[in-house]
């Protein structure tokens, strides 16, 4: 000490830290850190959490990851295999290389959950008197009690066949969707404490509730009838209905496949009844009114079906059926493009040109209707609210009905369903605890983003709510911190393989390869703990406090430096106040 | 970056460098690296502001403040002194700006190596007198605007390459390091740290007051000064050995340069002519390297 003091006399010796220097004075930018909306996320219509699974797989934490799809979508097993992935399509990293191999993510999830048996954990009691009664066992009805009793409802699911589960268990064939992974999903849902009726056939009557045991309905009965061609021989006993024929399949009943199947339609249920076709050793022949780009049946189905042997003739529309002995002689009418509607084409008939073939069968695969009317929502009136995946009816009077799955979805697909069913499980709760008319404002407040999906953490109040709903662009991303890798390939089954039995097509991939993969991830507005904020600063200004990060205000001078390096937009920079 | 290197900082907030300031980002890294048995010697520069005016540091190392010709020989003389005190420890640091390393410094920067005096010598080079007002410096590049090159009579003469000078020198270790590249920034001061005899890091730091750019992409331009290969990281040992450590995306000047007012003047003729020289140099980097 001495020698310090005597030192300052003969060179002047500094003895305080520029501390004293409230430097935050000089800024007029305001940086923050402000976790933001990833475009993925909000284009997923169960609005799963895709950039924080995608952190937590890179992180090696699967179990966190699976449970953060499970509070968006009770059925990851199911949706890893056929949902179609809008999210790739929204994810920013193919504006860079290739989108996040965003749905194979999800199947590796499933198959680990399956693997190390992960549990849901804690269950929620049952918290509100309110019992509600849902009508259809299917992806939207499952759905619904599943978020139902998340938010502390007891339900009971009515379903008209042996098991639940509807196109999940009776349609899609097991080559996309394996029974098990069905039943993987399931098991949550019965853990949940679902009450789960099966064989019992719901009708008009039990919307009236006459023994006032419930509080409130869903309807979720789907579109289980098919539609008719409107042609004469139709009602041939050789003419089958492509939904009944899938489902036969999946009751192991045996289906004659034996020679040619003319099948009739574009969508997946045609498709799905093509492939089938072929893996039981027949030829399958698909006739489409429109032309091959136009089948709304998902791409990759269509190029594998392609693979396996199935023959796509487009144009050509069904006139007539007559019998032949124990085969049939169907007429096609050729069609031309007369211009185009909603992305597809128009056709109409080229004049009289016919074309006809002998087939062994016809299977039917044009679309689905509701079984019964009354399963349709009622017309709009001041006690209908049309939402986007539902349609809420409270009638004086009467309980509160919601309609939900395809009988309100204009996509008619699984994850539209699930939607469908948490759309639902909000709007009764909003009915139940603020009344009718604050159903709409209360959904608007839980979407994600300006999307169509909803969160249910965000609607309880979870940590996804403090995220902005500024949904992240790609010109927003910091691509300095990312390299050229392309996406990951699942193994498929070889198309032999493929074309002789019902075996699952797409393989497992190994966690290794997922880690990596899930590394690709952008991340898009959500901070994965980098610290790039930290590194950069020139003034110390960031602060990390266990994993907290905060800016001391007191020294930051705005140079903004920690928001232009954050590499994935989880920081904004705006104008300070007051200068 | 290792969460223990994350932790521990050598300065304090509260320095007065401009907003964005490389220069203060580079005394962060050096010092993460070097660790508290550190002298610094700071001749006349942007930092002899920075660290604070008498009688405030903010570093939490000793600083001599020095001479702007005396960066070198402070540095000799105090590493004789250390070692007069059997101190062999401490890592001796004359961190210095490019004026005084490529201009006023320079002879006694040059003797100091010439005699392999036991000290790491850091320039950190914001390419001209920034603190003065931005004057131009024989580190000023070929093209830019500065107070003493304005208008028309932008500089025309190229940047100084003093890493290939000291290289010819022959000393232990030359390496240049950029803020946009912290692990290679940090395991250069490192290495550095544990060579004896003259070490030389040259690094590159943004001034966003003299550049004439937003403070926010201070990171991003010299992130792009080397994957333009305007500043290629490199090291040299015994002035000999070359390796080049990042092999960049190889993007065109011309990105980087329309990024900076000072360059705003620049003709696309002019640019190509740029784009040669650093092709040039680039493919003369290579061949030292072995990979031409």
């Amino acid at each position: 000490m001495t020698a310090e003091i005597k030192n300052r006399f003969l060179i002047p010796l500094s003895w305080i830290t520029t501390e004293g220097n409230k430097t935050g004075s000089w800024r007029f930018l305001r940086p923050r850190f402000e976790n933001k909306t990833a475009p993925c996320s909000a284009g997923c219509p169960a609005g799963e959490d895709i950039p924080l699974i995608e952190m937590l797989i890179a992180q090696g934490e699967f179990k966190e990851a699976w449970e953060t799809i499970l509070t968006e979508n009770p059925f990851p097993a199911v949706c890893g295999r056929v949902c179609f992935h809008p999210c790739e399509g929204f994810c920013n990293r193919g504006s860079y290389d290739e989108p996040i191999a965003i749905h194979t993510m999800e199947r590796f999830l499933a198959d680990t959950a399956s693997r190390y048996d992960f549990r849901a954990s804690a269950t929620d009691t049952p918290s509100h008197k309110e019992r509600i009664a849902i009508a259809g066992g299917g992806p939207s009805g499952l759905s619904a009690a599943w978020f139902l009793s998340r938010l502390g409802y007891q339900c009971d699911v009515y379903e008209a066949s042996p098991e639940v589960g509807g196109v999940l268990r009776w349609g899609i064939p097991a080559y996309r969707l394996p029974k098990d992974a069905f039943l993987q999903d399931l098991r949550h849902l019965e853990e949940k404490g679902v009450g789960i009726v099966t064989n019992k056939r719901i009708d008009e009557d039990f919307l009236k509730d006459k023994d006032d045991a419930y509080s409130a309905f869903i309807v979720a009965c789907g579109h289980g009838k098919g539609q008719k061609m409107g042609i004469p021989g139709e009602d041939n006993p050789l003419v089958i209905e492509g939904l009944d024929f899938l489902k036969n399949i999946r009751e192991e009943k045996s289906v004659g496949c034996e020679g040619t199947t003319a099948v009739i339609g574009g969508g997946n249920t045609a498709i799905d009844v093509a492939r089938s076709v072929i893996r039981l050793g027949g030829k399958a022949v698909i006739y489409y009114r429109r032309r091959r780009g136009d089948m709304p049946a998902f791409d990759e189905e269509i190029r594998m079906a392609l693979e396996e042997g199935v023959e796509i003739f487009e144009l050509l529309s069904p006139a007539e059926i007559r019998r032949d002995n124990n085969q049939l002689l169907l007429s096609l009418q050729k069609m031309v493009v007369s211009g185009e509607e909603s992305g597809r084409a128009r056709v109409v008939p080229d004049g009289k040109k016919q074309e006809t073939v002998r087939v062994d069968r016809v299977i039917r695969a044009i679309g689905a209707k509701p079984q019964e009317a009354w399963m349709n929502p009622p017309d709009n009136g001041a006690d209908v609210q049309r939402l986007s995946h539902s349609c809420l009816v409270y009638k004086k009077g009467q309980k509160p009905v919601v309609y939900a799955g395809d009988l309100t979805n204009e996509t008619k697909s699984v994850t539209h369903a699930i939607a469908s069913g948490k759309q639902a499980a909000i709007a009764l709760d909003v009915l139940f605890r603020e009344g009718f008319a604050a159903v709409p404002k209360k959904l608007d407040l839980c979407r994600i983003g300006n999307g169509q999906a909803h969160s249910i953490e965000i609607y309880t109040g979870g940590r996804r709510k403090e995220r902005s709903s500024h949904i992240v662009e790609f010109s927003e991303v910091n691509t300095d911190y990312f390299t050229f890798t392309p996406r990951i390939r699942p193994p498929l089954l070889l198309v032999e393989e493929r074309r002789r039995s019902f075996n699952e097509i797409t393989l497992k991939i190994s966690a290794g390869i997922a880690i990596e993969e899930a590394g690709r991830c952008f991340n898009c507005g959500l901070c994965n703990g980098c610290d790039n904020c930290r590194l950069f600063c020139p003034d110390l200004a960031v602060i990390k406090n266990g994993e907290i990060r905060t800016i001391n205000y007191d020294y930051c001078k705005g140079c903004g430096i920690c928001v232009v390096e954050c590499p994935r937009n989880a920081m904004s920079l705006e104008e300070e106040e007051n200068t | 970056m290792d969460a223990e290197l994350m932790q521990r900082e050598f300065m304090y907030p509260g320095h007065v460098a401009c907003p964005g300031c490389g220069a203060a980002i580079a005394m962060r890294f050096l010092l993460k690296a070097l660790g508290e048995k550190t002298v610094m010697i700071i001749p006349a520069c942007c930092w002899s502001i920075i660290a604070g005016p008498y009688p405030q540091s903010a570093l939490k190392t000793p600083i001599i403040h020095c001479a702007f010709e005396t960066a070198a020989s402070t540095a000799s003389g105090v590493r004789a002194a250390l070692d007069m005190l059997g101190d062999t420890e401490t890592t001796v640091v004359a961190w210095a700006g490019d004026g005084g390393t490529f201009d006023i410094g320079f002879q006694a920067l040059s003797g100091a190596v010439e005699r392999n005096d036991n000290f790491l010598y850091v320039c950190y080079d914001n390419e001209a007198y920034m603190n003065t007002g931005i004057q131009r410096s024989s580190s000023t590049p070929y093209g830019a605007w500065t107070m003493t090159t304005p208008g028309r009579d932008w500089k025309k003469m190229r940047k100084k390459n003093i890493v290939e000078i000291l290289a010819a020198h022959r000393i232990p270790y030359v390496a240049t390091a950029s803020i946009a590249y912290p692990d290679d920034f940090i395991r250069k001061a490192k290495k550095a740290k544990e060579i004896k005899g003259s070490r030389f890091l040259h690094v590159y730091t943004t001034c966003p007051t003299g550049w004439r750019i937003p403070s926010e992409i201070s990171i991003k331009i010299a992130r792009m000064a080397v994957q333009t290969n305007i500043f290629p990281l490199y090291e040299v040992e015994d002035g000999t050995r070359y390796t080049i450590n990042y092999r960049p995306r190889e993007y065109l000047v011309r990105e980087y340069f329309r990024m900076q007012g000072r360059f705003r003047h620049l003709t696309d003729k002019d640019l190509d002519q740029i784009q040669k020289m650093v092709d040039e140099d680039w493919q003369r980097l290579l061949s030292k390297a072995g990979q031409g």
